[in-house]
């Protein structure tokens, strides 16, 4: 227990050391990483729990990341800017990086690929249909002021994906094995290697309690682990027309967003009442409403991501609950690929609608709206918001457009989660980004204490 | 040539600087800061007209300086105010009494960790008549008075003019005593810095690298020229952090730069008159002294272990270093693990050297004609970060107690060179730091008064 206190200690010391710029660290090394998350990675799009973004930006990454202070900062690309105030510039490190990302982009508009994560592309013209590469560059015009684009550009989905002309921090060297990339335009990570485990959550108490891992992805939440901003949301999702007018009545008045976390869903992780995590809007009192009037017995089907442990512990629960209101609840697990293409399509009648949010409100909004299925809102809302040249207050309008438009969204927000990690007090550096995921690429080894380090490696 | 006559011109420019500020709260030198503050307090006690002010600690120059200030702020408060001399604060108690001052302003002034300080009282010198001979004190005014402000680089030059009671040189090491001020503030973290003549006066400029501009800075922090290195093509393997090579080519001035952010460097010269650096070359080897080179290890904050010498020979170094330092014909090299190699001259097998810290140099701080090592510390996270000054006597220096350290401002000081601002023979230290904020700093440091 000891060694864990020391080891978020370290933590939280040396992030906010590297924050603050301060000495250099050592190259070099080997990190044992052990998670609970799938061996293999699918596309960004769909690696959108907080744990398989982390494990996907080892190797790719998106055009930027935000910062602590907010700001985008450059990583795969080169450079960040904006030729005109309705038109932005996204330098890469080549033409097959260009060219591959603008795919990337254009198939989360596409019939067999569609994702709410499109939304983050809407205020492009065209909506981020069509977007070309010119050379290493990808020019990206805006059809309205939108101050939040090149954060939005930030978001794991908007990753391309891993292939060799695509750099990321590390590139695979086979089973498991990650080396750093010498040619990743942020600087090749300080450790040489990542030997990567993927086990369950028994496995992962065992290789930490046998010091066979040094740092440990998707731990459940206890106090003496870290995390980052939970921004992973989780949504009840329901198509209006298939359900009662007083379904959404029935589920706020029957379920309990506290027991959810407290007992059903792995930590870290927070009620969510509003439509926003608390993350990016405070949370203010919700009162739960009365018990709906009892209609004819009902049957309906949930469907949820059978790869998601919470998701079926979440959707057991609301099975039962909701039998107290009279529905007969069907469960359906569905692979994330699949229920994509339901939520594309419409098709269910509620779904466990889970979404990593970009730690900026605005283009949370977005993909919120969009995956509630009212896209049409997106004309309408963001370049309202967009209009507000001051963050502050684009980001105030964001939460009080949540707060209205909550009642006409078929989205019932459920819960926050974050990425829950351990790691030994011999690594330094590791700290979280503004998403909540942990940056390897910035962590390093100690050197033994007492030796010097030069304050550079 | 006496130090007072090689610091009259920069007085002068940084007088000039000041007569031309328009916003006091903003740009007012360290000096108009400090008696702002003070009239502050003084008019707050309240004082009573005539206030005598008497100044001890510093040098004579400063003393003078915030003497004169004050002064004229408390003037045009109506105070009345003169400046006495005498030989103890207790003896300016009768001074000012005789001088028919009603108030006695006692203040000490320091320079010390970066800040200028005046820590003092004030008092009344009325007696009253049914005392007698005893001097009793009234009531009021009274009070003590404390003020700090962030000091500036003319404090340091005021603070360094040595006293005309000073010794003449002697042939043994001097004592070194560095008083330290924020020099110029830099947006972004410095990646190399380096000093040297660049414009043929004498003096040395200091030349900055960060991984957006190479900037070149006069003695007194005024930016000279600066140059973006955006034009320049990415390079293929960057470091994660600010990194690079930046020196003072010899022959003509020139100033070699090379962020690793970049695929090949520049050799630029200081146009002056027209406040620009203009490319007059590229550079594929990283330039370590004047015509010193060495390169990159790809992707890290360091270069590799082959250093092409002055005469054109190379020498192998036991591993990768991170900082190089030549004061010929001294060389030192400080290697990632805190060692380093210290050759007394070309050829020469090297001295290996602990506990340095990546901000380690070799300069004469003294002016008995031999180097100082000076370096910052090895820890990875100090807090704050120290600054040694180590006498050169063989063997490791570092075992021994060091001639003089103190703290640096908060930030990890990363580079040091030392440099000739001033035209003595005493050379200037300047520390370059990545402050807490993202922000970087030069934090210069100059000898004081004793």
């Amino acid at each position: 227990m000891k060694s864990r206190r020391i080891a978020l200690a370290s933590l939280v010391l040396l992030g906010s050391a590297s924050a603050l710029a301060a000495g250099r660290p050592r190259y070099g090394g080997e990190l044992r990483v052990a998670h609970a998350g799938p061996p293999e990675i699918g596309e960004p799009a769909l690696a959108d729990t907080p744990l398989e973004a982390t494990l996907l930006g080892l190797l790719s990454r998106p055009v930027c990341a935000v910062t602590p202070e907010g700001e985008a900062r450059p990583t795969l690309a080169r450079e960040l800017s904006r030729p005109t105030p309705q038109s932005a510039r996204v330098m890469l490190p080549n033409a097959a990086t260009a060219g591959a990302l603008a795919r990337a982009w254009m198939r989360l508009s596409s019939t067999e690929g569609a994702s709410p994560y499109r939304a983050l592309l809407y205020p492009l013209r065209g909506e981020g249909r069509q977007v070309n590469a010119s050379g290493a560059s990808l020019e990206l015009a805006l059809s309205f002021p939108w101050p939040d684009l090149e954060r939005a550009l930030c978001h794991p989905a908007l990753a391309a994906p891993v292939a060799s002309s695509t750099p990321g921090p590390f590139s695979s060297a086979g089973r498991g094995t990650l080396d750093a990339q010498l040619g990743w335009p942020r600087g090749r990570p300080y450790l040489d290697r990542l030997l990567l485990t993927s086990t369950d959550e028994r496995g992962l108490a065992r290789l930490w309690s046998t010091r066979q891992a040094q740092l440990e992805l998707g731990v459940a939440s206890e106090t003496d682990n870290a995390s980052g901003a939970l921004l992973y949301a989780t949504y009840l999702a329901f198509s209006p027309r298939r359900v009662p007018a007083d379904f959404r009545q029935a589920v706020e008045s029957s379920i309990d967003r506290e027991d959810l976390t407290r007992l059903f869903v792995r930590g870290p992780a927070v009620p969510m009442p509003h439509l926003l995590p608390p993350a990016l809007m405070q949370q203010g009192p919700k009162p739960r409403p009365a018990t709906p009037a009892s209609g004819p017995a009902r049957t309906v089907t949930l469907v949820y991501d059978a790869a998601l442990e919470d998701q079926r512990a979440v959707a057991e629960r609301i099975q039962v609950k909701l039998h107290e209101r009279g529905y007969t609840v069907a469960l359906e697990p569905l692979t994330r690929s699949a229920l994509r293409a339901r939520w594309a399509k419409g098709d269910f009648e509620l779904m466990l609608h889970a979404l990593l949010l970009p730690p900026v409100p605005g283009p949370a909004l977005a993909v919120v709206l969009d995956a509630g299925g009212r896209k049409d809102l997106l004309g309408v809302e963001l370049p309202a918001i967009g209009a507000l040249s001051d963050a502050a207050a684009r980001d105030a309008r964001v939460r009080e457009r949540a707060l209205a438009l909550a009642a006409s969204l078929p989205l019932l927000p459920l819960y926050a989660q974050g990425l829950g990690l351990r790691v030994v007090p011999e690594v330094g550096g590791l700290v979280m980004d503004a998403q909540g995921l942990p940056m390897l690429d910035g962590a390093f080894m100690l050197p033994p204490e007492g030796a010097g380090t030069g304050g550079r490696p | 040539m006496s130090r007072a006559r090689v610091l009259a011109p920069l007085l002068f420019a940084f007088a000039a600087s000041a007569a031309s500020q328009t916003s006091p709260d903003e740009t007012a030198s360290a000096v108009q800061r400090l008696a702002r503050e003070l009239s502050a307090s003084v008019r707050a006690l309240p004082a009573e007209a005539p206030v005598a002010l008497y100044f001890s600690g510093g040098s004579a120059e400063l003393r003078r300086a915030v003497g004169s200030v004050l002064a004229a702020r408390l003037s045009a408060e109506g105070l009345a105010p003169t400046v006495v001399d005498a030989a103890s604060a207790e003896a300016a108690e009768g001074v000012a009494r005789a001088q028919g001052a009603r108030t006695l302003v006692r203040l000490t002034l320091d320079v010390e960790a970066g800040a200028l300080r005046a820590r003092g009282d004030a008092l009344g010198t009325w007696v009253n008549f049914w005392s007698g001979r005893a001097p009793t004190r009234p009531a009021r005014p009274s009070g003590a008075l404390v003020e700090s402000v962030d000091a500036d680089a003319e404090v340091l030059a005021l603070a360094s003019v040595a006293p005309s009671t000073t010794s003449p040189p002697t042939s043994g090491p001097r004592g070194i005593r560095l008083l330290g001020a924020t020099l110029v503030r830099l947006e972004q973290p410095v990646a190399a810095l380096a000093a040297g003549d660049l414009d043929g006066d004498g003096r040395d400029e200091i030349a900055v690298l960060t991984e957006a501009d190479v900037s070149v800075f006069a003695a007194d922090g005024r930016l000279l020229a600066r140059r973006e290195l955006g034009a320049l093509p990415f390079g293929n393997a960057t470091t994660r952090e600010p990194f690079g090579a930046l020196a003072v080519l010899s022959g003509p001035p020139r100033l070699a730069a090379w962020s690793t952010r970049r695929a090949h460097g520049e050799v630029l010269v200081l146009e002056k008159g027209r406040s620009t650096l203009r490319p007059v070359g590229t550079l594929d080897s990283a330039p370590l002294g004047p015509v010193e080179r060495g390169s990159f290890v790809p992707g890290q904050t360091a270069f590799q272990a082959e250093v092409r010498l002055a005469d054109g020979k190379p020498v192998t170094l036991s591993a990768p270093f991170t900082t190089a330092s030549l004061a010929p014909p001294r060389m030192l090299f400080v290697h990632a693990d805190g060692t380093g190699s210290l050759y007394p001259r070309a050829g020469a097998a090297p001295t290996r050297l602990s506990a340095l810290g990546a901000g380690s140099a070799l300069g004469d701080l003294d002016g008995d004609g031999t180097p100082e090592l000076l370096t910052t510390s090895t820890l990875l996270q100090p807090s704050p970060d120290v600054l040694r000054v180590h006498s050169l006597n063989g063997g490791d220096p570092t075992v021994h107690e060091p001639l003089w350290q103190g703290a640096l401002p908060a930030g990890r000081a990363l580079f040091v060179v030392t440099a000739n601002l001033d035209g003595d023979e005493r050379r200037e230290v300047v520390v370059g730091l990545w402050k807490p904020d993202g922000t970087g700093e030069l934090f210069l440091l100059r000898q004081g008064a004793p």
